[in-house]
Protein backbone atom coordinates (compact mmCIF):
# COMPACT_ATOMS: atom_id res chain seq x y z
CA UNK A 1 0.00 0.00 0.00
CA UNK A 2 1.41 3.35 -0.94
CA UNK A 3 -0.44 6.22 0.56
CA UNK A 4 0.95 9.57 -0.42
CA UNK A 5 -0.88 11.39 2.35
CA UNK A 6 -0.05 10.61 5.94
CA UNK A 7 -1.55 12.05 9.11
CA UNK A 8 0.53 11.91 12.25
CA UNK A 9 -0.28 13.01 15.79
CA UNK A 10 2.42 14.31 18.11
CA UNK A 11 2.02 13.19 21.69
CA UNK A 12 4.32 13.58 24.66
CA UNK A 13 4.85 14.85 28.19
CA UNK A 14 4.92 18.58 28.80
CA UNK A 15 8.48 19.88 28.22
CA UNK A 16 9.54 16.88 26.17
CA UNK A 17 10.27 19.12 23.18
CA UNK A 18 7.06 18.32 21.36
CA UNK A 19 6.65 21.83 20.08
CA UNK A 20 10.26 21.93 18.87
CA UNK A 21 9.71 18.71 16.94
CA UNK A 22 6.47 20.15 15.57
CA UNK A 23 8.23 23.31 14.41
CA UNK A 24 11.05 21.29 12.83
CA UNK A 25 8.56 19.22 10.91
CA UNK A 26 6.22 21.92 9.74
CA UNK A 27 8.28 25.11 9.65
CA UNK A 28 6.02 28.01 8.81
CA UNK A 29 3.27 25.82 7.41
CA UNK A 30 1.22 25.91 10.59
CA UNK A 31 -2.35 26.55 11.37
CA UNK A 32 -3.64 27.28 14.86
CA UNK A 33 -7.25 26.63 15.75
CA UNK A 34 -9.25 25.12 18.55
CA UNK A 35 -10.31 21.60 19.35
CA UNK A 36 -14.05 21.46 18.63
CA UNK A 37 -16.14 22.67 21.54
CA UNK A 38 -13.30 23.52 23.89
CA UNK A 39 -10.81 26.33 24.19
CA UNK A 40 -7.73 24.19 23.97
CA UNK A 41 -5.44 25.25 21.19
CA UNK A 42 -5.12 22.86 18.28
CA UNK A 43 -2.05 23.23 16.13
CA UNK A 44 -1.82 21.61 12.74
CA UNK A 45 0.82 21.81 10.09
CA UNK A 46 2.15 19.89 7.16
CA UNK A 47 5.31 19.05 5.35
CA UNK A 48 6.33 17.22 2.23
CA UNK A 49 9.04 14.62 2.36
CA UNK A 50 10.13 12.19 -0.35
CA UNK A 51 6.91 12.68 -2.24
CA UNK A 52 4.65 12.30 0.79
CA UNK A 53 2.42 14.98 2.21
CA UNK A 54 2.52 14.62 5.96
CA UNK A 55 -0.13 16.33 8.02
CA UNK A 56 1.00 16.89 11.61
CA UNK A 57 -1.41 17.40 14.52
CA UNK A 58 0.07 18.60 17.81
CA UNK A 59 -1.73 17.03 20.77
CA UNK A 60 -1.78 18.66 24.22
CA UNK A 61 1.20 17.72 26.40
CA UNK A 62 0.11 15.11 28.94
CA UNK A 63 1.64 12.69 31.42
CA UNK A 64 -1.06 10.12 31.02
CA UNK A 65 -4.22 9.31 29.09
CA UNK A 66 -6.79 9.05 31.84
CA UNK A 67 -9.95 11.13 31.80
CA UNK A 68 -8.97 13.53 34.58
CA UNK A 69 -8.17 16.60 32.55
CA UNK A 70 -9.51 18.04 29.36
CA UNK A 71 -6.06 17.86 27.77
CA UNK A 72 -5.86 14.15 28.40
CA UNK A 73 -9.33 13.50 27.05
CA UNK A 74 -8.57 15.48 23.89
CA UNK A 75 -5.30 13.65 23.28
CA UNK A 76 -6.89 10.30 23.90
CA UNK A 77 -10.02 10.89 21.83
CA UNK A 78 -7.92 12.04 18.92
CA UNK A 79 -5.83 8.87 18.95
CA UNK A 80 -8.84 6.60 19.44
CA UNK A 81 -11.43 8.28 17.22
CA UNK A 82 -9.43 9.92 14.46
CA UNK A 83 -6.95 7.08 14.16
CA UNK A 84 -3.96 8.97 12.79
CA UNK A 85 -1.73 6.82 10.56
CA UNK A 86 1.10 7.18 13.05
CA UNK A 87 1.34 8.53 16.59
CA UNK A 88 4.74 10.03 17.36
CA UNK A 89 5.44 10.09 21.08
CA UNK A 90 8.13 12.65 21.88
CA UNK A 91 10.04 11.23 24.83
CA UNK A 92 12.56 13.16 26.94
CA UNK A 93 15.58 10.85 26.98
CA UNK A 94 16.86 12.52 30.14
CA UNK A 95 13.66 11.60 31.95
CA UNK A 96 12.96 8.23 30.44
CA UNK A 97 11.09 6.45 33.19
CA UNK A 98 8.37 9.03 33.64
CA UNK A 99 8.02 9.59 29.90
CA UNK A 100 7.67 5.92 29.04
CA UNK A 101 4.49 5.69 31.09
CA UNK A 102 2.66 7.58 28.36
CA UNK A 103 4.37 5.50 25.67
CA UNK A 104 3.12 2.31 27.29
CA UNK A 105 -0.41 3.69 27.46
CA UNK A 106 -0.29 4.56 23.76
CA UNK A 107 0.92 1.04 22.99
CA UNK A 108 -1.88 -0.35 25.12
CA UNK A 109 -4.31 1.59 22.91
CA UNK A 110 -2.71 -0.22 19.97
CA UNK A 111 -1.67 3.04 18.38
CA UNK A 112 0.76 2.85 15.48
CA UNK A 113 3.52 4.29 17.61
CA UNK A 114 6.92 5.74 16.80
CA UNK A 115 9.03 7.01 19.66
CA UNK A 116 11.01 10.20 19.07
CA UNK A 117 13.69 9.87 21.72
CA UNK A 118 14.42 13.55 22.12
CA UNK A 119 17.03 15.47 24.12
CA UNK A 120 19.67 12.84 23.60
CA UNK A 121 22.26 15.56 24.22
CA UNK A 122 20.90 16.24 27.71
CA UNK A 123 20.83 12.51 28.45
CA UNK A 124 24.43 12.21 27.30
CA UNK A 125 25.55 15.19 29.36
CA UNK A 126 24.13 13.36 32.38
CA UNK A 127 26.09 10.32 31.27
CA UNK A 128 23.01 8.24 30.65
CA UNK A 129 23.67 5.49 28.17
CA UNK A 130 20.53 4.47 26.34
CA UNK A 131 20.55 1.30 24.27
CA UNK A 132 18.16 2.52 21.59
CA UNK A 133 17.97 -0.84 19.79
CA UNK A 134 17.14 -2.69 22.97
CA UNK A 135 14.55 -0.08 23.96
CA UNK A 136 12.94 -0.50 20.56
CA UNK A 137 12.93 -4.28 20.94
CA UNK A 138 11.45 -4.16 24.45
CA UNK A 139 8.68 -1.78 23.46
CA UNK A 140 8.02 -3.40 20.08
CA UNK A 141 8.06 -0.04 18.37
CA UNK A 142 10.58 2.02 16.37
CA UNK A 143 12.70 4.44 18.41
CA UNK A 144 14.39 7.39 16.72
CA UNK A 145 17.06 9.26 18.72
CA UNK A 146 16.86 13.02 18.26
CA UNK A 147 18.13 16.37 19.38
CA UNK A 148 15.22 18.46 18.13
CA UNK A 149 16.77 21.69 19.40
CA UNK A 150 19.57 21.22 16.85
CA UNK A 151 17.29 19.75 14.20
CA UNK A 152 19.03 16.40 14.59
CA UNK A 153 17.02 13.29 13.77
CA UNK A 154 14.18 14.93 11.85
CA UNK A 155 14.80 13.16 8.48
CA UNK A 156 15.22 9.83 10.30
CA UNK A 157 11.93 10.42 12.12
CA UNK A 158 10.15 11.15 8.83
CA UNK A 159 11.66 8.05 7.21
CA UNK A 160 10.41 5.95 10.10
CA UNK A 161 6.96 7.54 10.01
CA UNK A 162 6.66 6.76 6.30
CA UNK A 163 7.86 3.19 6.82
CA UNK A 164 5.34 2.61 9.62
CA UNK A 165 2.45 4.31 7.79
CA UNK A 166 3.16 2.22 4.70
CA UNK A 167 3.36 -0.98 6.72
CA UNK A 168 7.03 -1.57 5.84
CA UNK A 169 7.97 -1.35 9.47
CA UNK A 170 5.75 -3.08 11.98
CA UNK A 171 4.75 -1.89 15.43
CA UNK A 172 4.30 -5.11 17.34
CA UNK A 173 3.74 -3.39 20.67
CA UNK A 174 4.08 -5.02 24.04
CA UNK A 175 1.99 -7.56 25.80
CA UNK A 176 1.92 -5.90 29.17
CA UNK A 177 0.93 -8.33 31.90
CA UNK A 178 -0.63 -7.07 35.11
CA UNK A 179 -0.56 -9.17 38.24
CA UNK A 180 -2.66 -12.29 38.39
CA UNK A 181 -5.87 -10.90 39.96
CA UNK A 182 -6.05 -7.92 37.62
CA UNK A 183 -5.16 -10.02 34.61
CA UNK A 184 -7.97 -12.49 35.35
CA UNK A 185 -10.52 -9.67 35.35
CA UNK A 186 -9.06 -8.10 32.21
CA UNK A 187 -9.35 -11.37 30.33
CA UNK A 188 -12.96 -11.83 31.46
CA UNK A 189 -13.97 -8.32 30.44
CA UNK A 190 -12.02 -8.54 27.22
CA UNK A 191 -14.00 -11.58 26.20
CA UNK A 192 -17.34 -9.93 27.04
CA UNK A 193 -16.33 -6.86 25.05
CA UNK A 194 -15.11 -8.84 22.03
CA UNK A 195 -18.37 -10.79 21.93
CA UNK A 196 -20.44 -7.62 21.93
CA UNK A 197 -20.59 -4.73 19.50
CA UNK A 198 -18.69 -2.49 21.95
CA UNK A 199 -15.35 -3.33 20.49
CA UNK A 200 -15.97 -1.41 17.28
CA UNK A 201 -12.95 0.75 16.65
CA UNK A 202 -11.49 0.14 20.09
CA UNK A 203 -9.02 -2.37 21.39
CA UNK A 204 -11.04 -4.73 23.65
CA UNK A 205 -8.12 -5.11 26.01
CA UNK A 206 -7.70 -1.36 26.34
CA UNK A 207 -11.42 -0.94 27.05
CA UNK A 208 -11.19 -3.67 29.69
CA UNK A 209 -8.27 -1.91 31.40
CA UNK A 210 -10.11 1.43 31.35
CA UNK A 211 -13.25 -0.14 32.81
CA UNK A 212 -11.22 -1.59 35.67
CA UNK A 213 -9.70 1.85 36.24
CA UNK A 214 -13.30 3.12 36.56
CA UNK A 215 -12.62 5.62 33.82
CA UNK A 216 -15.80 7.68 33.79
CA UNK A 217 -15.54 8.73 30.17
CA UNK A 218 -15.27 5.18 28.92
CA UNK A 219 -18.02 3.97 31.25
CA UNK A 220 -20.21 6.76 29.84
CA UNK A 221 -19.44 5.77 26.27
CA UNK A 222 -20.24 2.14 26.95
CA UNK A 223 -23.52 3.07 28.64
CA UNK A 224 -24.52 4.90 25.48
CA UNK A 225 -24.09 1.87 23.28
CA UNK B 1 11.70 1.96 60.80
CA UNK B 2 10.54 5.57 60.61
CA UNK B 3 7.52 6.41 58.49
CA UNK B 4 6.43 10.02 58.18
CA UNK B 5 4.61 12.28 55.74
CA UNK B 6 6.75 13.80 53.01
CA UNK B 7 6.10 17.28 54.41
CA UNK B 8 8.15 16.36 57.49
CA UNK B 9 11.08 14.90 55.57
CA UNK B 10 14.17 17.11 55.86
CA UNK B 11 16.31 18.18 52.89
CA UNK B 12 18.77 15.46 51.87
CA UNK B 13 16.88 12.81 53.81
CA UNK B 14 15.99 9.90 51.58
CA UNK B 15 13.36 7.25 51.71
CA UNK B 16 10.86 5.10 49.90
CA UNK B 17 7.22 5.90 49.28
CA UNK B 18 4.90 3.59 51.17
CA UNK B 19 1.59 5.35 50.56
CA UNK B 20 0.16 7.91 48.16
CA UNK B 21 -3.13 9.46 49.22
CA UNK B 22 -5.04 12.63 48.47
CA UNK B 23 -8.03 13.70 46.45
CA UNK B 24 -8.79 11.48 43.51
CA UNK B 25 -7.58 13.82 40.79
CA UNK B 26 -4.47 14.94 42.65
CA UNK B 27 -3.57 11.39 43.57
CA UNK B 28 -3.98 10.26 39.98
CA UNK B 29 -1.75 13.04 38.70
CA UNK B 30 0.92 12.16 41.25
CA UNK B 31 0.79 8.51 40.19
CA UNK B 32 1.00 9.55 36.53
CA UNK B 33 4.17 11.48 37.29
CA UNK B 34 5.86 8.52 38.93
CA UNK B 35 5.04 9.26 42.57
CA UNK B 36 4.18 5.65 43.26
CA UNK B 37 4.60 3.21 46.14
CA UNK B 38 8.12 1.82 46.13
CA UNK B 39 9.73 4.82 44.40
CA UNK B 40 12.75 6.35 46.11
CA UNK B 41 12.66 10.03 46.93
CA UNK B 42 15.10 12.56 48.24
CA UNK B 43 13.97 15.96 49.43
CA UNK B 44 16.16 18.47 47.59
CA UNK B 45 15.16 21.75 49.16
CA UNK B 46 12.29 23.66 50.65
CA UNK B 47 11.12 27.12 49.62
CA UNK B 48 11.82 29.95 52.08
CA UNK B 49 8.30 29.96 53.44
CA UNK B 50 8.24 26.18 53.64
CA UNK B 51 5.97 25.64 50.67
CA UNK B 52 6.52 24.20 48.07
CA UNK B 53 9.22 21.60 48.48
CA UNK B 54 11.28 19.98 45.78
CA UNK B 55 11.93 16.27 45.61
CA UNK B 56 14.03 14.11 43.36
CA UNK B 57 12.18 11.06 42.08
CA UNK B 58 12.83 8.65 39.22
CA UNK B 59 15.70 10.78 37.97
CA UNK B 60 13.94 14.13 37.84
CA UNK B 61 12.99 16.95 40.17
CA UNK B 62 9.41 17.65 41.13
CA UNK B 63 8.01 20.50 43.20
CA UNK B 64 5.06 19.69 45.42
CA UNK B 65 2.74 21.78 47.55
CA UNK B 66 2.78 20.87 51.24
CA UNK B 67 -0.87 19.98 50.85
CA UNK B 68 0.12 17.27 48.39
CA UNK B 69 3.21 16.27 50.37
CA UNK B 70 0.96 15.66 53.38
CA UNK B 71 -0.64 12.71 51.66
CA UNK B 72 2.57 10.95 50.74
CA UNK B 73 4.06 8.66 53.39
CA UNK B 74 7.78 7.96 53.35
CA UNK B 75 9.79 5.23 54.98
CA UNK B 76 13.08 6.95 55.82
CA UNK B 77 16.36 5.23 54.97
CA UNK B 78 18.77 4.94 57.86
CA UNK B 79 21.78 7.24 57.75
CA UNK B 80 22.06 10.37 55.69
CA UNK B 81 24.06 10.43 52.49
Amino acid sequence: MTKKKITIALAGNPNSGKTTVFNNLTGARQHVGNWPGVTVEKKEGSCTFKGYTINVVDLPGVYSLTAYSLDEVIARDYVVDEKPDVVVDVVDASNLERNLYLAVQLLEMEANLVIALNMMDVAESREYQIDVKELSRLLGTPVVPMVAAWGKGTPELLDTVIAVAGGYQKVSGINLQYDHDVETEIVKLEKLISDSSLAEGYSPRWLAVKLLEEDEEIIGKIRQT
Amino acid sequence: MVIKPLREVEPLERGRIVKVGGRKGIRRRLLDMGVVVGAEVEVQRVAPLGDPLEIRIKGYNLALRLEEADNIQIEIFEGKL
